[in-house]
């Protein structure tokens, strides 16, 4: 076995797939490459047959220069099939794939696959072969219930440090709402293992009376003997909403609740000091929360289950985050809702809706991001994948304008959003060439207005520059109000914009 | 004739070896220059007359624990310039509770007095009132106009010996000042004399000082030149020092043709671009889009510069303060909608209660309030500091981000609850900390003060504390009849001095 060191050096390298800011410490078991000394098999496995592993090969745009990709990176993750003849496996494990290929148990061939579905915020994706017909005779796997604390669980994958299909045997250690280092910005139900769920573990099933109890994707690194799998609540919650072909994700009621143990603010609502009750906080404006719901309502009771001063419900035996019963709701549910307000119970239904108001926010896969390029300048929206690609992952000696973008995408959507802009755009960097040469904002540089139209996304930028008539283009950075102008000479900027696309070898002006 | 110069002042055998061989291969090369330059040697000064230390004890602030009043001490450079007085520069002089000085590099420590000390120039004075250190010592010269280059010495104190090595001239740059935010001339040097520097050592050269150290590192140093500190003194004893000033609106180069002609520029780039003005309206100072033609008389090149007569090309913002003090009238041309203009600008003055969240914060000791475990403080890049020397990465990003935006509604301070001492009263807010307080008990907050004035009026037998809308915890409550009871009891328990302190 490689030592755990020497994963995690490899892993470093593999920027992308390192998640350090908005979960820190959290990385997927995923394997890139490898080769070492082949471990033994440790016993027979009756659905073995059902355990695939998954090779890709996957190439991640350059966010700061958004109409390119980086070197393709092959990686491999676990697989298994389930009823229908589709693979289940993780998410991260086929994200930005270009080629997936599927290794059947004692079977030579690669077989082409494709992916038919992807939770990337439950970090579950289905895959079908392209031949179907290979999975025929293969009994699917089926699914149990959340295992219990303290029971013994079984893995299968393909984890690194050799070829064959590897076991490890743990005990279930706790259950708890988990933050998931794909998405970056979703906590889910998520199961900790002392079972080993090294990288190439991930998407592999975790059996318990051969039933699967979840799918591994994910560890601490320098935590030992922790690893985490999906429970098989997340497992159906994505498999129930592919159903009518469209996945709609886990639902946000966008409100934020906190522990009511205080007495003197259990007083103040009239509660008695019996340990039920959350608190609301917050509420997201716009969201469905936000139209049934008042700040300093308490949470008595989420579809029966009774919310503790705590935050937390009793649900199957573990104590977890109430958030839990959100979640299994689909989009499009209602939650019933029994409420504390104005001194008195009161029962009110909460409309779940489907949420991506916070896409730029998190993590985003699959789709190469939008920009637009005028006279050699840039402009790609603002996202966490962008601040990645540009800070490296970390806070540490962040530039002022590194933080202003940090702010701009993270705190002021919440702390004021009317100022907040759909799709703040940044102008990532500038193709130097003759017409652009005196231009003084040379990248990284949010984006406030183009002859004076308040830029709010990529289209107002489209807009703003090729309906405009005047001599010259005058840009405006920063704001809200104020920040460094430029300009540049609108006749000559047009004129060089081929010129400019065939010197940088850019085959399109924009991706909208 | 500069090696030998080099070569009177040095102590250490070692060196004064190697410099005379360097020396016996330049005599070499150049046997007839060395041989002029033999009657101009002349003796070298003598800097244990004027050069003394300093050593300042003060309190720090300790950001966790406020009412800690942890006191480190530290040595730096003093310079007699006046019967009865020592310069120095400003650096932990304002929590100080005890300054010594000491003559000779060695012997006796005599108690010092602050005379006086301004953080944005950087420059503090000192007197003892015993007799015996003012004997043997003489007032040192200071240059009116320093020189570019080539070289000077660098002089010091260094275990009880007068040390010098040639300093190099770099350059002239402009900058904040090392304390403060008002724009000096700064002058580097490069030298190898090692060690660590930035601590008010002299540069000279002919005997005269060029300056003193505020920063360095083992091989650069940045250089308060003479000059500057000429005309505060000269400004300080005459009675009218105003303070220092600076320019409240912020600008860009002009160098891009396209733009400057956009704001009705013609012919060739000249000016800076301001992009944000100051607190000054309309004509009475630069606003968005104006062009910075002239500053008192200087013209304003593409690149943001002047031309200086002593000191060449100089960033504008040098301006502010080359020759005048906060308060001063300063005439700036401008282009302003494609009409040239002159405005009335009057400088405004270097403070740090003009930021919302000040630089520094010379609290001795810092204040704070402690109601019911919840501790509350000035937030103050003073506090953020406390995460050591990464502060800048480890601090929390919302609190350090106060520094780049201004709350909406344009308050001028804020308080922060920078943590929670464990009692019964606060059960169930042991997580809340860090966060910025918007409201007690209806009433904005921006000082402490303000907080106390709000804890005097509890409505509902409660006191409600109310954060800024963001991403943490929006608010608390606390018990108003058992506050005080509850505040004394914490006091007590974490043996904290006094439940608060302004």
């Amino acid at each position: 076995m490689q030592n755990s060191k020497g994963v995690l050096a490899r892993w470093d390298n593999l920027g992308w797939r390192f998640v350090r800011a908005v979960v820190a410490g959290l990385v997927m078991a995923l394997a890139f490459g490898g080769t070492g000394v082949s471990a033994s098999r440790a016993e027979a496995f009756v659905a073995e047959r059902a355990v695939v592993q998954i090779l890709t090969s996957s190439q991640v745009p350059v966010y700061d220069a958004p109409w390119r990709f980086q070197p393709v990176q092959r990686s491999s993750g676990t697989g298994f099939v389930i009823e229908g003849g589709r693979i289940l496996t993780n998410a991260h494990v086929i994200a930005w794939a270009k080629q997936i290929l599927v290794r059947r148990y004692q079977d030579p061939r690669l077989l082409p696959a494709r992916v038919v579905f992807a939770g990337h915020d439950c970090d579950l994706a289905l895959l079908e072969l392209i031949d179907p017909k290979e999975l025929a005779e293969v009994k699917p796997l089926e699914f149990g219930e959340l295992p219990e604390v303290r029971s013994t669980v079984v893995t299968a994958g393909y984890p690194a440090g050799g070829d064959q299909m590897s076991f490890t045997r743990g005990v279930v250690s706790r259950i708890e709402v988990q933050p998931y280092a794909h998405p970056g910005n979703r906590a889910l139900l998520a199961v900790q293992t002392d079972a080993a769920i090294n990288p190439g573990n991930s998407g592999g099933p975790v059996i318990q009376d051969d039933k699967v109890v979840g799918v591994a994707f994910q560890g601490i690194p320098g935590l030992q003997n922790a690893g985490f799998f999906i429970p098989p609540e997340v497992i159906r919650h994505f498999l129930d909403d592919i159903k009518d072909n469209r996945y709609d994700g886990f639902p946000m009621a966008g409100l934020s609740f906190y522990d009511l143990q205080n007495p003197a603010y259990r007083r103040l609502l009239g509660l008695p000091d019996d340990g039920r009750g959350a608190r609301v906080d917050s509420l997201r404006a716009g969201g469905p929360a936000e139209k049934v719901l008042k700040p300093d309502d308490v949470l008595l009771e989420a579809n029966g289950f009774v919310v503790g001063s705590d935050s937390l419900v009793l649900y199957k035996g573990n104590r977890v985050a109430a958030t839990v019963v959100f979640q299994q709701l689909q989009a499009g549910q209602t939650l019933r809702l029994k409420i504390w307000r104005d001194r008195a119970p009161l029962g009110v239904d909460l409309p779940l809706e489907a949420y991506d108001g916070d896409r730029l926010n998190g993590r985003q896969y699959d789709e190469p991001p939008r920009y637009f390029i005028y006279g050699g300048l840039v402009f790609t929206s603002l996202s966490a994948n962008y601040l990645d690609s540009v800070s490296g992952g970390g806070r540490g000696g962040m530039s002022d304008e590194l933080a202003q973008l940090a702010y701009e995408l993270h705190h002021l959507p919440v702390e004021n959003p009317d100022a907040a802009r759909t799709e703040p755009v940044v102008l990532s960097s500038v193709l130097p060439h003759p017409v652009n040469a005196d231009f003084g904002v040379r990248g990284q540089a949010l984006v406030n207005r183009i002859n004076g139209v308040r830029i709010t996304c990529l289209e107002d930028v489209k807009r703003a520059l090729l309906e405009h008539k005047g001599e010259r283009h005058r840009f405006e950075f920063w704001g809200p109000k104020y920040g460094v102008l430029d300009a540049l000479d609108r006749a000559a900027a047009t004129a060089a914009n081929a010129d400019i696309l065939r010197t940088y070898g850019i085959v399109s002006a924009e991706r909208l | 004739m500069k090696t030998l110069r080099s070569l009177a002042g040095l102590s250490s055998l070692a060196r004064a070896l190697s410099l005379a061989l360097i020396a016996l291969a330049l005599a070499i090369a150049f046997v007839p220059a060395a041989a002029q330059a033999q009657p101009m040697l002349r003796t070298a000064p003598d800097w244990t007359r004027s050069l003394v230390n300093v050593e300042i004890t003060f309190k720090a602030h300790d950001a966790f624990q406020p009412w800690n009043n942890p006191t480190l001490s530290v040595r730096k450079h003093g310079l007699v310039v006046a019967a009865n007085e020592v310069l120095t520069t400003a650096q932990y002089l304002p929590t100080h509770t005890l300054v010594r000085l000491q003559k000779g590099g060695r012997g006796r420590w005599y108690d010092a007095r602050v005379k006086w000390w301004d953080a944005q120039s950087n420059l503090a004075l000192l007197t003892t009132e015993a007799p015996e250190f003012w004997a043997g010592l003489k007032p040192a010269e200071l240059m009116t106009t320093v020189p570019a280059g080539p070289e000077f010495n660098l002089v010091r104190w260094r275990e009880g010996n007068l040390e010098s090595r040639r300093a190099d001239f770099s350059r002239f740059i402009v900058s904040e000042g090392a304390m403060g935010f008002s724009p000096q001339m700064i002058m580097e040097v490069g030298t190898d004399i090692g060690g660590r520097l930035g601590w008010a050592e002299i540069v000279e050269r002919d005997g005269r000082v060029a300056g003193l150290t505020t920063y360095g590192t083992s091989r650069l140093c940045g250089v308060m030149p003479a000059s500057f500190i000429q005309r505060v003194l000269a400004a300080y004893r005459a009675g009218g020092f105003a303070g220092l000033g600076y320019f409240d609106f912020t600008w860009q180069p002009g160098s891009n043709p396209a733009l400057v002609a956009d704001l009705g520029l013609s012919g060739a780039p000249r000016g800076a671009v301001v992009h944000k003005p100051g607190k000054a309206k309309g004509e009475a100072g630069p606003q968005a889009g104006d062009v910075l033609l002239e500053i008192g008389g200087f013209a304003i090149d593409s690149e943001g510069d002047y031309l200086d007569p002593d000191y060449k090309h100089l960033q504008l913002e040098n301006l502010a303060t080359r020759a005048h003090f906060a308060g001063d009238k300063l005439p700036i041309k401008i282009l302003r909608a494609g009409k040239e203009m002159t405005l009335d600008y009057v400088i405004p003055k270097a403070e740090f209660s003009n930021d919302t969240v000040p630089r520094e914060v010379f609290y001795a000791p810092p204040a704070y309030v402690v109601a019911g475990g919840l501790i509350f403080q000035p937030l103050s890049q003073t506090f953020l500091r406390g995460w050591g020397d990464d502060w800048r990465k480890n601090s929390p990003f919302r609190l350090q981000y106060y520094q780049y935006a201004e709350p909406p509604d344009g308050r001028k301070a804020l308080v922060v609850l920078s943590g929670v001492l464990p009692d019964d009263i606060n059960l169930g807010y042991q997580d809340a900390f860090m966060l910025v307080l918007d409201k007690v008990n209806g009433q904005p907050v921006a000082t402490l003060a303000d907080l106390n004035a709000a804890l005097a009026a509890p409505k509902d037998g409660v006191h409600r504390f109310e954060f800024m809308k963001g991403r943490g915890l929006q608010r608390l409550i606390l018990d108003a009849a058992t506050l005080d009871a509850a505040t004394k009891r914490v006091v007590e328990h974490y043996g904290i001095p006094a439940a608060t302190r302004l």
